[in-house]
């Protein structure tokens, strides 16, 4: 009998289950997606040229368990503040205590497993998609990377049922010590804000403190790379604490400061907001922290990984100025060069003898050699041109231009008349500098191919700007899928975290914007009311996120040739995926709020 | 002079057509006199609360028109209702309704609040409905921190706060002790012989009653005979309320 009354109970929220399940599926989901890279050892090994990827990648594993650890506890406490009325209810009409907490161990469990097995279903799909199109939109190439991995699966298995066993336990013993009075009275027990000066006051400073700490540390390790495996952990304990302090103590102040003023607080519906605010504020502390850090590391990972992007051309740009180079033109490959977007085409003419290149002076003179000329300081390279290429820099950069089989010879620039009289066969050399380098892509690439079957000699020693790509692209590509989907996977966790923490609180808001709605609140108030709350609910921790993230890019300066180069991008593409949570939770919030 | 309330032909029926339906209310007329205190009186079940809820637009008349100080309700577009309910009427439920996260002088203010009323007016307004209530000691308190007397009274205040030209009660001494709802009668009393506010109470409770000047019988959603307190005391009338309640109840 009360098992039916419990199944109509779950019918009637099915609804809430709704969110409830769909949260979980996302959780589980992500960490068999996050699972499926860390697992793979050979994928991890083929693609990344640094050490400390694997270290990187358990780092990432610990990170995200915690992280899916505490959702699931969020998610729990949903599930048990939709149900500890009703059970309360059970309770006072006579069911025993023993009888309920078994019934709620089953029915988190139960829930646990088939969201479990769903999503790792859905997390199978998710990889395979997202990995194709993150490899078709970047060219990039990534070995050994297979959306089905039987280790993930099983790891994910095994991490959610421990998790949902202790979660099912926890329920059910909190059911059995809690009154049953509490739990019929539960969600009109608000609390309030606790006032203390000094203590929140110092809860600033050391919020400072730590957040300075933090910051300082990623700043050192960008300079000294050895610092990383001390500094890390550091970092992420100091601005962990740091954030949390500083959403805590921060928030509360400006809360109470705008309550204070009048102005403010006594319009329209201001003060009610407010109040929203402050009551949850203990609530919202830890996942505003928790959310802002992880706002902070998906942000991060994309920035780095479209920074190694960014790493591919500035690398290929500092290697070669010439972006297609072509040995005796012939019309077949003059017809290729002729649909480039060009910027110059520059042919010289030479003779080879004896182990020694004669060039022309006079061509020179006429169209300088252009190189990248790379200063070891700086590490940087910039263009350089020069009308006499035979001191030993520039002649080593046009001897890489040219065949390989002249690599070791010397490189002589002489006047016309002394390179008629040379007894060997004249040969020329085009080069080619495009608009861009990138969108001629396709085009350099038939011809650097059509050019290898030319002189098959290429093959093997080709250093074509075409050729140094290929092999830049394959280095970087590992590092870089690494970044977006991880980034991709922590910001889909983080704003599912967020908006379930909101939604949760959803149900109890239901008479509050009824009885707001009873005494005259217009409905577009009273929505007005919500988006705002809710803004500064998504606002506090991408805020925070925002300047972690700008400072902690510090840590790649080594690593990165710009590490704020196109910032603009993953910025952009962060907000506008943050700002479609912002606005299904907004959504999602009305519906059950506002019938 | 005019009527505040004048009900014509009202008629409710819950459920879609060819669905299962039910008539709640049928053919009421009623009216009220401006600063008349007037009770509504009929068993559970019996249509006060659909009466109640069609009076403050909360929900429509099947068929009929209901005119508060001349203005037809049932003519109101959404927003004009809730402008509507803002400005020109308080409510007391019996649940009292308080927003459980603000104080007592947040949930009395959030009226005048909603209306983009001057800050600086807004003060003085709480302070003095506080003060006639008796709460000026816990304007500072959540409601979580009083009792139901003390919550029904800020409930009052709130309802009283914007000048509403009537104040609707739906068995709002119901969830309340003797001694309390003897405590807000009273105060509802005060405030309609002081401050000449018109007030509209639902109740099942003849003790309730007897504090007003005119009682409407409700049975089964129609509206029966009519008791006028006159010049008798209220133990009178009491005693004439539940005479008739027991020739009514046949
Ligand atoms: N939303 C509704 N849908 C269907 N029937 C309703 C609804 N609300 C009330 N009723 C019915 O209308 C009748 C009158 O209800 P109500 O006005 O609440 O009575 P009272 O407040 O006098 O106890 C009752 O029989 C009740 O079952
Ligand atoms: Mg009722």
């Amino acid at each position: 009998m009360l098992n039916k009354l419990a199944l109509s109970g779950i019918k009637h929220r099915l609804r809430d289950y709704s969110v409830l399940f769909s949260g979980l599926i996302i959780a589980s989901a992500i960490f068999y997606m996050f699972m499926s890279l860390a697992t793979n050892s050979a994928f991890l090994k083929s693609n990344s040229p640094a050490q400390a990827t694997s270290f990187i990648y358990g780092f990432g594993v610990v990170l995200l368990a915690i992280i899916t650890i505490v959702y699931i506890s969020y998610a729990n406490g949903f599930l048990l503040s939709m149900r500890q009325k009703e059970y309360g209810m059970f309770m006072m009409l006579g069911a025993k205590s023993s009888k309920i907490s078994k019934m709620i161990f089953v029915e988190t469990f139960t829930i646990g497993a088939i969201a479990t097995v769903l999503g790792s279903v859905i997390g199978i799909i998710a990889t395979g998609f997202v990995s194709r199109l993150v490899i078709d939109a970047l060219d990039m190439q990534v070995k050994h990377f297979n959306s089905f991995y039987l280790p993930a699966l099983l790891s994910t298995f095994a991490f959610f049922i421990v998790i949902f066993i202790i979660s099912a336990l926890k329920n059910s013993i909190s059911i059995r010590r809690t009154k049953v009075l509490t739990l019929l009275h539960k969600d009109s027990q608000p609390a309030r804000i606790k006032k203390n000066p000094i203590l929140k006051a110092f809860q600033v400073i050391l919020g400072i403190i730590f957040l300075a700490i933090g910051y300082a540390t990623m700043i050192l390790m960008g300079s000294n790379a050895a610092l990383i495996y001390l500094g890390v952990p550091v970092a992420l304990f100091t601005i962990v604490i740091g954030t949390y302090f500083m959403i805590n103590a921060v928030i509360t102040a400006v809360i109470s400061a705008l309550k204070k003023n009048k102005k403010f607080s006594q319009k329209g519906l201001n003060n009610f907001t407010l109040s929203q605010l402050s009551f949850r504020i203990s609530d919202y502390t830890k996942i505003l922290s928790m959310v802002a850090m992880m706002f902070a590391l998906a942000l991060g990972a994309i920035t780095v990984g479209l920074g190694f992007q960014n790493q591919i051309s500035t690398v290929v740009e500092g290697q070669n100025y010439y972006d297609v180079t072509v040995n005796n033109i012939n019309d077949a490959q003059q017809k290729r060069i002729d649909k480039l977007d060009t910027k110059k085409v520059t042919t010289y003419s030479y003779k080879a003898s004896k182990g020694t290149i004669y060039y022309q002076a006079s061509e020179f003179k006429k169209t300088p050699f252009k190189y990248q000329k790379f200063n070891m300081k700086s590490m940087i390279s910039k263009t350089t041109s020069t009308t006499d290429p035979s001191n030993a820099d520039v002649s080593f950069e046009l001897l890489n231009a040219n065949l390989p089989r002249y690599r070791t010879s010397r490189v002589a620039v002489v006047d016309d008349a002394k390179f008629n009289s040379i007894d060997s066969k004249k040969s020329s050399l085009t080069l080619v500098r495009t608009k861009s380098f990138n969108k001629n892509l396709a085009a350099i690439k038939k011809i650097n191919q059509a050019e290898q079957k030319r002189y098959p000699e290429l093959k093997d020693a080709g250093l074509s700007k075409y050729d140094s790509y290929v092999m830049v692209n394959g280095i970087f590509s590992g590092l870089e899928f690494m970044g977006l989907f991880l980034g991709i996977a922590f910001l889909a966790m983080l704003a599912s975290c967020l908006m379930f923490k909101i939604l949760s609180g959803a149900s109890s808001d239901v008479k509050r914007y009824n009885m707001l709605y009873k005494i005259g609140t217009r409905a577009k108030v009273l929505r007005s009311t919500i988006n705002k709350e809710i803004a500064v609910l998504f606002a506090v921790p991408a805020g925070l996120g925002i300047v972690h993230v700008l400072i902690g890019l510090q840590m790649f300066s080594k690593i990165l040739y710009k590490p704020y180069m196109n910032i603009e991008i993953p910025f952009g593409i962060f907000i506008v995926l943050y700002l479609g949570y912002y606005f299904i939770t907004r959504y999602l919030y009305k519906k059950i709020v506002l019938k | 002079m005019q009527k505040i309330v004048e009900v014509k032909n009202i008629e409710k029926i819950y459920g879609k057509a060819g669905e299962k339906q039910y008539k709640a209310l049928s053919d009421v007329n009623f009216e009220v006199e401006p600063g008349e205190f007037v009770g509504i009186m009929g068993a559970s079940g019996s249509g006060k609360t659909t009466l109640l809820n069609i009076l403050s637009t909360l929900d429509t008349p099947t068929s009929g028109q209901v005119h508060i100080g001349g203005q037809d309700i049932t003519k109101l577009n959404t927003n004009e209702m809730a402008d509507f309910r803002a400005n020109k009427i308080g409510f007391i439920f019996q649940d009292f309704n308080l927003l459980e996260n603000l104080t007592a002088y947040e949930n009395i203010a959030l009226p005048l609040a909603l209306q983009n009323t001057n800050a600086k007016k807004i003060d003085p307004a709480v302070n003095s409905i506080a003060e006639k209530l008796g709460l000026t000691d816990i304007l500072n308190h959540y409601p979580t921190e009083l009792s139901g007397g003390q919550k029904q009274r800020v409930a009052a205040a709130r309802a009283l706060v914007h000048d509403p030209s009537i104040i609707f009660g739906d068995e709002p001494t119901g969830a309340l002790d003797s001694k309390s709802a003897r405590a807000l009668l009273d105060t509802m009393s005060k405030i309609n012989h002081e401050d000449n506010v018109s007030i509209l109470l639902v109740t099942h409770d003849p003790f309730s009653a007897s504090y007003c000047d005119r009682i409407i019988f409700i049975k089964d959603g129609e509206i029966g005979q009519e008791l006028k307190k006159a010049d008798h005391s209220r133990g009178e009338f009491y005693q004439e309320i539940l005479d008739s309640l027991g020739t009514f109840a046949e």
